[in-house]
């Protein structure tokens, strides 16, 4: 039990660990086989990747796929605009004044004490009714010429999901705003003090003291947890499903249901939400570790 | 000369930003509220107490609101105690010597880091329950919950450990004590205050996370939110309600480990 980086060898607890294991795999697969008399059929998930397209007589990615990359692009956008707003945000929690101070602090527990799921519920109704309209985005993007359309396809998405896209993503965004918000803050706040004195002492008023000495500094250090906040957005925009944007879960309910195969379709919607996030925190740390080594 | 030295203006006191935070929160509201009427919603105020209790014949009876709060404090205080249970086991392997042990907790881990919590929710309810023959979609959800945050669990347990010196390991071990005894009368007894708080703030996750099983059958505060407004269409009132009611309880909670973080620093 001792703690500590000792060499793994095999011993008692390793036979109680495989029996457990195994006695698991095999209740699993007599219930399956013999109680629920469950006939798999795996076949339905390839043609809900990928569909043979006739016109252009290539394979064409098809609704799994596509949710998959519509909960890519609600990620990369929300963290964007919740990389904006939590900046913001952050930089008042540090500030001076007692004003932006609650400002932030208000903004910070409101939304970290209610549950994300009653919030998108709420959020959502003023969003959708009040916000969406005035913006007019999808009769904006039917406007433009193909060639601008195709731009914005590739980055947003197509332009009749376009106001389902932007009502998810700043619910979300929203959201993510309060953690960012958090990292930033830390970030400022692990700025030794001196160098905030160091400033003052050679005359910098205190924008140019956050502005040329502490985010600079605060930066490096904001990076790696705003990367993780990436996956965590990666598995947070599931939620938005909830409100029924087209993303990979929504899909993913939608073609259980149709094709009643809830075991197959689950299974392989988790595996590929796992190899998405499995492979960004493994990139993330790699390139944290060959950024460390160059700072050193 | 500092700025900070000087005497500060009137307008820079600090209860003048206290009245401009109230300003500004009033004025968001007034805005909400104004939104709300833009689209001509009817407000009904006067029908949110039935949700909680109606008198019937000098009997109080509870209402959906009520029910629905049980259940969700019910789901945090069982799922507590499994969270902890799958937290101790997986830190118990995590740190063994043993080889399949320490694999098998890095995949659970890696498992419920890199999915979504809500397609854990979907595959504990669509497959695990009828494989493994569960019943009631509450303990399901009890279920989900806790393998979700047991895998957070282990993660405080094991830096509380590690946080332990190497050396009170090793003294343990030289005065003869065993390996079960160096844990309980040398590590626990100064793991624990540091595991403490952050595992009460496990508490405040599953009262929160508890809402995303609305998804599936359980009748919890969320669940009974949203069919109250199937029922109703009073959307505005019941959210604004409902978040109050999360609100309220997260916060007194937060509050708690805080006091409790304050008071173990100042004992140590």
């Amino acid at each position: 039990m001792t703690p500590g980086s000792r060499r793994a060898r095999f011993h008692w607890l390793d036979l109680v660990v495989l029996a457990a294991v195994a006695g698991f795999v095999v209740y699993v697969f007599y219930r399956v086989d013999s109680v629920l008399v469950y006939r798999w059929d795996w076949s339905v998930i390839p043609g809900y990747l990928f569909r043979w397209d006739e016109e252009t007589g290539t394979y064409a990615a098809n609704l799994l796929i596509r949710g998959l990359i519509t909960t890519i692009r609600i990620s990369f956008w929300a963290l964007i605009l919740a990389s904006i707003l939590g900046v913001l945000i952050g930089v008042a929690r540090t500030s001076n004044r007692l004003l932006p101070r609650l400002i932030g602090w208000g903004y910070v527990e409101f939304i970290r004490n209610i549950p994300p799921v009653p919030f998108l519920f709420l959020f959502y109704f003023f969003i959708s009714s009040q916000i969406i309209p005035l913006l007019g985005l999808r009769d904006a993007m039917e406007s433009l010429g193909p060639n601008e359309q195709a731009v914005l396809t590739f980055l947003f998405g197509p332009a009749n999901l376009i106001e389902n896209f932007a009502s998810g993503l700043i619910s979300l965004a929203m959201m993510a705003a309060a953690y960012v918000a958090e990292i930033v803050r830390a970030g400022i706040q692990s700025v030794p003090k001196g160098q905030y004195e160091a400033g003052h002492s050679i005359g910098l008023s205190r924008t140019q003291i956050l502005r040329q000495i502490v985010l600079p500094q605060a930066i490096q250090r904001v990076v790696p947890p705003l990367a993780g906040q990436f996956i965590t957005l990666i598995k947070d925009s599931s939620l938005v499903a909830l409100i029924s944007i087209q993303e990979l879960s929504f899909l993913a309910m939608e073609i259980a249901i149709s094709e009643q195969r809830f075991f197959e379709v689950w299974l392989s919607v988790g595996l590929m939400y796992f190899i998405v996030c499995y492979a960004c925190a493994l990139t993330f740390g790699w390139l944290e570790q060959r950024m460390g080594r160059h700072l050193r | 000369m500092r700025a900070s030295q000087k005497p500060l203006p009137w307008w820079r006191a600090p209860w003048v930003d206290v009245l401009q935070f109230l300003v500004l929160a009033a004025a968001l509201a007034w805005f909400a509220w104004r939104g709300a009427n833009a689209i001509d919603y009817r407000w009904q105020w006067s029908r949110v107490p039935a949700f909680f209790y109606r008198e019937i014949d000098g009997e109080i009876i509870w209402g959906p609101l009520i029910w629905g709060l049980q259940v969700t404090l019910y789901i945090a205080a069982w799922g507590l105690v499994l969270t902890l249970a799958i937290g101790l086991i997986v830190v118990i392997l995590r740190l063994s010597d043993s080889l399949s042990g320490r694999i098998l907790a890095r995949v659970y881990l890696e498992t419920i880091r890199n999915t979504p919590l809500l397609v854990q929710v979907s595959i504990f309810y669509f497959v695990l329950q009828p494989i493994l023959g569960i019943n009631n979609p509450l303990w399901t959800g009890i279920l989900c919950l806790a393998f979700f945050e047991g895998a957070f669990a282990s993660e405080i347990m094991r830096a509380a450990i590690n946080a332990v010196p190497r050396g009170q390991w090793e003294a343990a071990r030289t005065v003869g004590l065993s390996q079960i005894g160096a844990f309980r009368y040398v590590g626990l007894p100064q793991a624990l205050p540091l595991m403490l708080p952050p595992l009460t703030g496990i508490l405040v996750n599953l009262i929160k996370h508890s809402a995303i099983l609305s998804f599936i059958a359980v009748f919890e505060l969320t669940t009974e939110a949203r069919n109250l407004i199937g029922d109703t269409f009073m959307s505005f009132e019941i959210w604004f309600v409902v978040g109050a009611m999360y609100l309220a309880i997260t916060m007194t909670l937060s509050a708690g480990v805080g006091l409790l973080e304050r008071r173990i620093a100042r004992r140590r």
